[in-house]
């Protein structure tokens, strides 16, 4: 019985002693084996039979490049002509796939007819010849390409106040389109969620038709259709389900339902190509504040913590109240501390004390740090004295960003994952970019931060998750999900 | 052909042709519209043995009804005729009701009321219908509380029926053929959202 897997160090002896037996003295050298079997965009499989290694295969895609290149399929003397290098080929066209080439390459020598056809048959074309390339019998090696088809899909979002649609084809960012109703809001000093419900309906069309100009595609080319049906605002949710739903019967097309928290997270592959895991992610917006580890977006992501109380967005929007600055609060706080003193007031920190880390390690909580600005200013008014609103609003935020960074990086720490990911829209915060570069520059940690139009709540995102699940080989979601209020981030999408 | 959507109640959609409801598929469930909004337009589409691409226009119904649900068929509807481009209809729901019923009110007035939540009604009063078959409605639609109405529309008759796919497919095909084109497509919510600015609390004693 023959097994394929991911190489691991354990087979790297192995692996050089049969790259010598099947290519001679055309064997890469070791050094140069090891490098490529350790570097970050390549993906080597092999097959053993039992315990005895009897063939790899090598993939080489650079993230953000949208190509991939076979380096190699090799498969002992004693292993040919039982489909194995068919195989080892089958599953580099799926890893090819999956991290998002629409072209692939390899070399094959000319001589070569049997591997020639089964390229062929693959779907490879021979596309250049270099003469005499392999020697020293100066037989030229062919050029073969496949072409890749990614699937184009349309993403939807609308789990609180933005009408998002967004266009990918697999990792790569097409449009995103964006109508947001946070100016209506801006009167009641939060997101109302019947006004939300009720601009999304309005900006559906207008939202759905940018989208398509800018990606310039038409509506009957997409693969599927991915929407976001939790967590959010339920009311809101269902606009954008029924919107997906409506395309789809349009058309006849799969939907994938997908959790808006991971769609989050899957941003960064829009960003760089890929998404690299494990990694942290702390995703802060209006609506939510969660540490999220992921070691596969599709498979395995946990959740750490999240704020049991006001997501940090809030508190940023019901402290700028209490100063008598405008919705939405960020911003606003953001310019207010510029010449504060961030170490004049020493506001709590939500969750860090010892007695506190025990039950809620990863959690957040802001209410209280809300209320404790909000009797810092009362008390002032009181005794007739006037606040400094830059110390309060810069020791006000740096409050929030502290407890922030710090649990980030604690999880990383803990978790011995090497990246962190922020998303949302406090990563607009000046602090929080600030302190988390800091932070993890010291610590050695890689920080991502998509561009901010990727942050916020977007249809992209979403399209990109779907994509995800596409590439993957997912089924889609049926026709009967509804919205999920408060979707579990384990859950990464509802079938 | 047109393509009728309505979730003021349950979540329906029909095929409407010449007068003729070619597939039908209703819910009941006041609740799942999101669930199953996709699923009536699919089966009424299959049912009238057609694909998406056969629709010329979409219809939907504006309500009045319960917020949440209302959208969910609307933006279905919106999304559909946008994605295929072509023309989308607002129906009222209570006048769709009232010509669907009209032949069976002996009559010269008759009230259409639904269920407005909040213990109040949607009210709509019709007069007769014209020589197309549409019915005439005297006032703008209201919002009353039982009482009222029984005190205010005291002996006229009364129509309670929910709205359907049917209903609103059947509305819009005859206003469409006397050149009513129905472009408003806006939600009829008749109450502004339930909010309103707050001046802010102390939070110390």
């Amino acid at each position: 019985m023959i097994d394929i897997r991911f190489v691991s160090p354990a087979d790297f002896e192995a692996l050089v002693e049969l790259e010598k037996e099947v290519f001679s003295d055309q064997a890469w050298s070791k050094s140069a084996m090891l490098a490529d079997l350790e570097a970050v965009h390549t993906q080597y499989l092999v097959a053993f039979d039992d315990a005895q290694l009897v063939g790899y295969a090598g993939l080489s895609s650079p993230a953000g490049s949208f190509q991939a290149d076979i380096n190699t399929i090799a498969v002992s003397q004693s292993h040919r002509r039982q489909g194995l290098a068919k195989k080892l080929l089958e599953q580099m066209v799926d890893l090819a796939t999956r991290s998002g080439a629409e072209q692939m390459f390899l070399d094959v020598r000319a001589d070569n007819e049997s591997a020639i056809s089964l390229y062929k048959k693959f779907g490879f074309e021979q596309i250049d010849t270099r003469k005499g390339y392999y020697k020293p019998e100066g037989v030229d090696a062919y050029v073969m390409r496949k072409e890749i088809h990614q699937p184009l899909v349309l993403g939807i979002e609308t789990s609180c106040d933005e009408t998002g649609v967004g266009i990918v084809r697999g990792n790569r960012l097409l449009s995103n389109a964006l109508n947001s109703s946070m100016e209506i809001h801006a009167r009641f000093g939060g997101v109302v969620p019947e006004v939300a419900a009720r601009a999304h309906l309005e900006a559906l069309q207008p939202t759905i038709d940018t989208a398509l100009d800018e990606a310039g595609i038409e509506i009957k080319d997409i693969d599927a259709i991915a929407v976001t049906n939790g967590p959010g605002l339920a009311g809101a949710l269902m606009v954008g389900i029924g919107a997906a739903k409506g395309l789809a019967q349009a058309f006849d097309k799969p939907i994938y339902a997908v959790n808006h928290l991971v769609g989050h997270v899957g941003a960064d592959i829009l960003e760089r190509g890929s998404l690299q895991t494990p990694s942290i992610a702390l995703l802060v917006s209006g609506g939510h504040t969660s540490l999220l580890l992921v070691r596969d977006l599709l498979d395995d992501v946990v959740l750490l913590g999240e704020t049991i109380d006001d997501a940090a967005g809030e508190a940023f929007d019901k402290v700028a109240r209490v100063l008598g600055l405008p919705y939405p609060g960020g911003p606003e706080i953001d310019k207010a501390a510029i010449g504060g003193d961030a170490e004049s007031i020493r506001f709590p920190r939500g969750l860090s004390l010892p007695k506190d880390m025990a039950e809620h390690k990863y959690d957040f909580s802001f209410s209280g740090l809300k209320t404790a600005v909000a009797r810092y200013v009362e008390k002032a008014e009181d005794n007739g004295e006037e606040i400094n609103v830059h110390d309060v609003a810069a020791s006000f935020r740096e409050a929030v960003v502290d407890v922030l960074v710090t649990k980030a990086l604690k999880a990383c720490e803990e978790h011995d994952v090497p990246r962190l990911i922020l998303g949302g829209g406090v990563t607009a915060n000046a602090r929080l970019r600030q302190l988390a570069t800091q932070k993890c520059s010291q610590a050695g940690i890689e920080l991502r931060i998509p561009r901010f139009a990727l942050c916020t709540d977007n249809g992209a995102m979403i399209a990109s998750l779907g994509a995800q699940l596409v590439m993957a080989g997912r089924e889609p979601s049926g026709n009967s999900f509804g919205a999920e209020s408060t979707m579990d981030v384990s859950k990464v999408q509802s079938l | 052909m047109i393509l009728a959507i309505d979730t003021t109640a349950g979540s329906s959609a029909a095929v409407v042709s010449e007068g003729v409801v070619l597939g039908f598929s209703g819910f009941d469930d006041p609740y799942g519209h999101a669930e199953n909004v996709g699923q009536a337009i699919g089966l009424a589409l299959e049912r009238a043995g057609i694909t998406g691409e056969q629709i010329q226009r979409v219809a939907i119904s504006r309500g009045p009804a319960s917020y949440t649900g209302l959208r969910v068929g609307m933006a279905a509807g919106v999304a559909f005729a946008t994605a295929r481009q072509i023309p989308l209809h607002g129906v009222i729901s209570l006048d769709a009701v009232a010509g669907f019923y009209a032949e069976t009110i002996k009559d010269q007035r008759w009230l259409v009321t639904s269920d407005a939540k909040r213990g109040e009604m949607f009210v709509g009063l019709y007069e007769g219908i014209d020589q197309t078959g549409l019915p005439i409605r005297e006032n703008d639609l209201q919002v009353m509380k039982p009482l009222e109405v029984e005190d205010y529309y005291q002996g006229i008759t009364r129509i309670e029926h929910l709205c359907d796919a049917k209903a609103v497919g059947i509305f819009a095909e005859k206003s469409i053929a006397q050149g009513i084109e129905l472009t408003d497509v806006s939600a009829l919510y008749l109450r502004s959202p339930d909010v309103s600015p707050s001046a802010g609390k102390r939070v110390s004693g």
